[in-house]
């Protein structure tokens, strides 16, 4: 009997001795074949294990900020129209301003000063409904109402009949009765700074003129950070120039005397003044806050290629490594099948004569 | 020495020829046999100087067959867990969806990607809060979500189920092996006791141990009869003479806080955590693991995430001086009038579901997302939007803070007691993958092992057919030569009768 030493193998293990190491190569190639095309692991769970909490919490933040990134375009589109809206209504007060000062009562009967209040508040109010999208700018967190109120109007409106009352109470006539002319200006410049100027702030403000909200909407710019997007028709600016536009349109070319008119003239031209330097003041709070949605916005920007690349490194396979291994994978697969077909060859019986 | 001596010398060489080329063609005929043990001839010199062939020896070795026995089983079980967490895993699979890197399933179906979702619409609808369309798109969110943890709890419930039909199987096998191991062993003591040779029935043994090992760990005993008993790897006796029944009864629907029946070898457990002696591999471990242990965890991690999400969207009382209770909001189950707690929160992710009162689906109204009331409409105590404006955005951004706010978790679940629902929802999907990953790579791992143990086993046991034929072609030779002597001694004896 011939002796068998720590050498031996056993013919089943030879035989079979290749298939195992085939069958990983194949399991392998078309692994490495499916990451190359795709550039990313072929199963990623199995990859990342207990890192995958942490790759879905870096895609979250990369959703949350794509989220946040849409939602500023929007906030700056109608951050835009609030800045286009103010602008033209500080254009038109400086224009009434001008027009206010080289007004005289010599050279008019006051009929200039009513067209002038008429077109600006007319204009005012049409531009302070203005909108963006589907929600007016003005509004505050009430921006599906128009936040002023038609001035002008059949029948008059609640605004206009709150200040003829005014008048009425004042003065027993109202301003186009022929008696008005006996008005003093001093008295008119009370009535002005007084029943009139309460009609423009606070409750009369809100019942007659505007439907605004005070709340100003806010929205979250950046993650954490949360500003304010607006500003409302409730703000002094929109009061001081409804008032002034007002008090021309009522006033100017009325039975008042033309002291009386130049004291109307007056009042409205330093209502005008303050309402424009409070149209700058709103105008820089939102141009802030614009330059606060663009910096938000580059920040975001920013983080959010860190953020990708962060996912690229954990999710990426690196695609020379995987054609090389593709490669090498090739050519053990094919050196199994040629050493397999040698093992079949090597047998005694293949070589003993044939009795 | 005489002529008739030499006569026999040559007689029992051929017998001695015959028996060894008897081997040899055993050798031969299993050489492709899985688990076949060569057997070598003893040959030695008798009385007259000739050759006998004393015994036939079986090339065992026990401790080879062990570490395939029990590397077999700590595969099985591996496999078998590995398969069921693959499955599950599917739950929180996000590769699928790679290639979109934005819209609604960036982050793939998790309940995690799914949450994710429901933030980035909320926010949305933080930014255009007069907008219907983004309340509904903040509806269809949540419900993608709660029927994403609906379908990952009805998916934990199907690989329970499917443990407990392959225990059932696994068990009918472990019983039939016992039986056939009962005739194969009485055949190796019976064989013992009157001298025949065993080497098949052992084999048979051998084989049958191994086909056990693959459903449960287990190790041997042999005694000096020949008998060989059988233990659990856990040492509960599996055969001793005769087979103990192992017997187990199948639990056909198992719902979420559901416990399966234990497997139990002469009304003893082996699975299980009243077990005393639990088994620790093979592929019944395996399964008993996913069923009792792996799939409730991932379960009740689900439930967490369903009640931390009915509460997180709960819908508090607004008065100056709130007395009525908070109720379920976004968020709620059928029939639901209360919040549910924390530590009793079993079966909440089969059933979580978007409040009607909120789906446009179910006649419900979106814009009760951003003015609240979603609770009980009309009821002015659960109104946060007071003045009824367009823009409100006050509770929207609650809300969108409320998934990543800190509350509280049971710690039973695994993942911890404090954390936002976001960060939860993550750590159960690293929780869920890292156990695949583990897994997966202890199941290669010991299936590596048991090639190796296997090939191992088959050098050392097996046969090779170039030393069978060399063997085979000395014993040619070897019958030649005593053919040859035959004629010689014979023409001798004709020599010395011619010449008497």
């Amino acid at each position: 009997m011939t002796t068998v030493g720590a050498n031996f193998v056993s013919t089943e293990f030879l035989a079979n001795s290749l298939v195992k190491p085939v069958m990983q190569a194949q399991s392998q190639l078309t692994t490495a074949m499916t990451e190359e095309s795709t550039g990313q692991y072929a199963n990623l769970g199995l990859q990342l294990g207990d890192q995958s909490g942490y790759e879905l919490s870096l895609k979250e933040q990369v959703g949350l900020l794509q989220t946040l990134t849409s939602g500023d375009s929007l906030v700056s589109t109608s951050l835009s129209t609030a800045q286009n809206a103010l602008q033209a209504i500080q254009s038109g007060a400086q224009t009434t301003l001008q027009d206010l000062a080289t007004w005289t009562p010599s050279a008019d009967s006051g009929a200039s000063l009513q067209n002038m209040g008429q077109s600006a508040l007319q204009s005012l109010i049409s531009t302070t409904n203005a909108t963006s999208g589907d929600q007016y700018v003005f509004g505050g967190i009430n921006s599906a109402v128009a936040p002023m109120a038609a001035y002008y109007s059949t029948p008059a409106s609640a605004a206009k009949t709150a200040i003829d009352q005014a008048f009425q109470t004042a003065f027993g006539v109202l301003p186009s009765d022929s008696a008005a002319a006996n008005i003093s200006a001093s008295d008119m410049q009370n009535f002005l700074s007084g029943p009139f100027a309460a009609l423009f702030t606070g409750a009369s403000w809100t019942a007659d003129w505007s439907s605004a909200s005070s709340t100003n909407t806010s929205a979250e710019i950046a993650p954490g950070q949360t500003v304010t997007t607006s500003t409302n028709a409730n703000q002094p600016g929109f009061q001081e120039l409804a008032q002034a536009y007002a008090m021309l349109s009522e006033f100017g070319g009325s039975a008042l005397s033309s002291d009386a008119q130049q004291a109307v003239a007056t009042a409205a031209s330093s209502l005008v003044s303050q309402g424009v330097d409070s149209m700058i003041n709103l105008q820089a709070q939102l141009g802030s806050t614009q330059s606060a949605v663009t910096d938000a916005n580059n920040s975001m920007s920013s983080q959010l290629t860190i953020l990708q690349d962060q996912i690229g490194a954990l999710d990426n396979v690196n695609t020379t490594a995987t054609a090389a291994q593709i490669t090498s994978l090739t050519n053990q697969v094919q050196m199994a099948y040629e050493l397999t077909s040698r093992l079949s060859q090597l047998n005694l019986a293949q070589y003993l004569p044939v009795p | 020495m005489s002529l008739s001596t030499a006569f026999n010398v040559i007689s029992s060489s051929f017998a001695a020829n015959a028996a060894q080329t008897a081997v040899v063609s055993n050798n031969i005929a299993n050489v492709n046999t899985p688990g076949y043990s060569r057997e070598i001839a003893n040959v030695v010199t008798n009385s007259y100087g000739g050759a006998d062939v004393a015994s036939v020896t079986r090339e065992a070795n026990a401790a080879l067959l062990e570490q395939v026995s029990s590397s077999t089983s700590q595969a099985a079980a591996q496999q078998a867990i590995s398969n069921g967490v693959t499955t599950l895993a599917a739950t929180v699979d996000d590769s699928s969806s790679t290639t979109s890197t934005s819209g609604a399933n960036q982050n793939g179906a998790s309940p995690s990607a799914m949450l994710a979702n429901l933030q980035s619409a909320l926010a949305t609808y933080a930014d255009s809060p007069t907008s219907s369309s983004a309340a509904d798109a903040v509806v269809s969110a949540a419900s993608d979500l709660a029927s994403s943890l609906n379908g990952a709890s009805t998916t934990v419930q199907q690989v329970r189920e499917q443990a407990d039909q392959n225990m059932v199987s696994s068990v009918n096998t472990i019983n039939s092996l016992l039986n056939q191991f009962t005739a194969a062993n009485n055949a190796v003591v019976t064989g013992l006791q009157t001298g025949a040779n065993v080497s098949s029935a052992e084999d048979t043994r051998d084989s049958i141990v191994t086909q056990l090992a693959q459903q449960l760990g287990v190790s041997t005993v042999v005694s000096a009869n020949g008998s060989e008993s059988i233990y659990t790897d856990s040492g509960v006796t599996l055969f001793q003479v005769t087979p103990r029944t192992v017997s187990f009864t199948p639990t056909p629907t198992l719902v979420d806080g559901a416990n399966g029946a234990a497997v139990t070898v002469d009304d003893v457990p082996i699975t299980g955590a009243n077990s005393p002696m639990p088994i620790q591999s093979g592929a019944l471990a395996g399964y008993a693991a996913l069923r009792d242990t792996i799939a409730p965890e991932y379960q009740a991690q689900l439930d967490q995430i369903a009640g931390g999400l009915i509460n997180a969207f709960a819908e508090s009382d607004q008065s100056p001086t709130p007395t009525l209770p908070s109720l379920p909001g976004l968020f709620t189950t059928p029939g639901e009038t209360s919040l549910p707690s924390m530590t009793a929160t079993t079966g909440l992710a089969a059933t979580i579901e978007v409040n009607p009162n909120v789906d446009p689906s179910q006649g419900g109204d979106p814009t009760l997302l951003r003015d609240g009331g979603i609770s009980d409409p009309g009821n002015p105590a659960y109104t946060y939007n007071t003045t009824g404006s367009a823009s409100y955005t006050g509770r929207i951004q609650e809300l969108v803070d409320q998934i990543s706010a800190t509350q509280s978790f049971d710690p039973s679940a695994g993942l911890g007691s404090s954390s936002s629902l976001a960060d939860y929802a993550n750590a159960s999907v690293s929780w869920l993958q890292a156990a695949n990953q583990q897994a997966s790579d202890a199941s290669s791992y010991q299936s590596a092992l048991v090639t190796q143990a296997t090939a191992a086993l088959s050098n050392a046991t097996g046969v090779n057919l170039d030393v069978e034929m060399t063997n085979m072609l000395n014993l040619e030779n070897s019958y030649a030569s005593s053919a040859k002597l035959l004629t010689t001694v014979g023409s001798m004896f004709s020599a010395l009768l011619q010449a008497a």
